[in-house]
């Protein structure tokens, strides 16, 4: 069974909120820069709770942040 | 580098040097037990103090660092650390285990009925430090690897 993919679109919603720092966006979400670039390399699959406060942070839907493929 | 990464670096320093220092003080004791020399039994003793000593200081130091600066660790360091302890335990249940059996063969094969009471303490102290690598070697390669939070 193929594994299933989750991918993001943060750095691009980062650069069309007036290049919004990962620093700044960690604050807003309460994890580490570390976290965010992470997560911009797809190396990190977050929490829902996490990605609902990032989709919060940017104001758009879950999945206008995160897309599932399988 | 977040504050866990670098406690996992420190850990491993830490007991790096516990390890080549064990490595130094058995080659220089060759065959005989080092509790059968006062010095080198000393020296032993010194060495892992000073190990786990370091260690309790850098974890006071790396909580109060945690508690009074906001989202210093998140999600992703505990779910590393959580997996690391995981394997770290396994990993040092798997070595005192053996290092019994191994210890109680030896002696039932030369028809011995006891064991030095070093013998546990020494195999104890090779499981904690068992612990604390695997867990800083664990944890440092998880953080250059993909990790799914539901995973861990």
């Amino acid at each position: 069974m193929p594994r299933a993919r989750i991918n993001n679109r943060i750095r691009r919603l980062r650069f069309d909120h007036d290049e919004m720092t990962q620093e700044e966006l960690a604050s807003r979400v309460g994890c580490t820069r570390q976290t965010i670039i992470a997560l911009e390399q797809g190396k990190y699959v977050p929490s829902i709770e996490l990605a609902f406060k990032i989709a919060r942070a940017f104001g758009v839907k879950l999945e206008d942040v995160f897309q599932y493929e399988e | 580098m977040t504050i866990s990464q670098k406690t996992a670096w420190a850990q491993l320093a830490i007991f790096g040097v516990l390890v080549i220092g064990w490595v130094i003080l058995f080659s220089i004791n060759g065959t005989v037990f080092y509790w059968q020399d006062e010095t080198m039994k000393m020296t032993f003793y010194w060495l892992c103090a000073a190990a786990f000593g370091a260690l309790v200081i850098m974890n006071v130091v790396a909580g109060i660092l945690k508690s009074s600066l906001k989202a210093i660790t998140d999600e992703r360091d505990k779910g590393i650390f959580r997996r690391a302890s995981l394997w770290a335990t396994g990993v040092s249940y798997s070595v005192v285990a053996a290092l019994l059996l191994a210890l109680a063969i030896t002696y039932m094969e030369k028809g011995s009925e006891s064991i030095p009471v070093y013998f546990p303490l020494f195999i104890v102290i090779v499981g904690g430090v068992t612990l604390i690598l695997t867990q800083a070697i664990t944890a440092l390669l998880l953080y250059g690897r993909k990790v799914n939070h539901a995973e861990s």
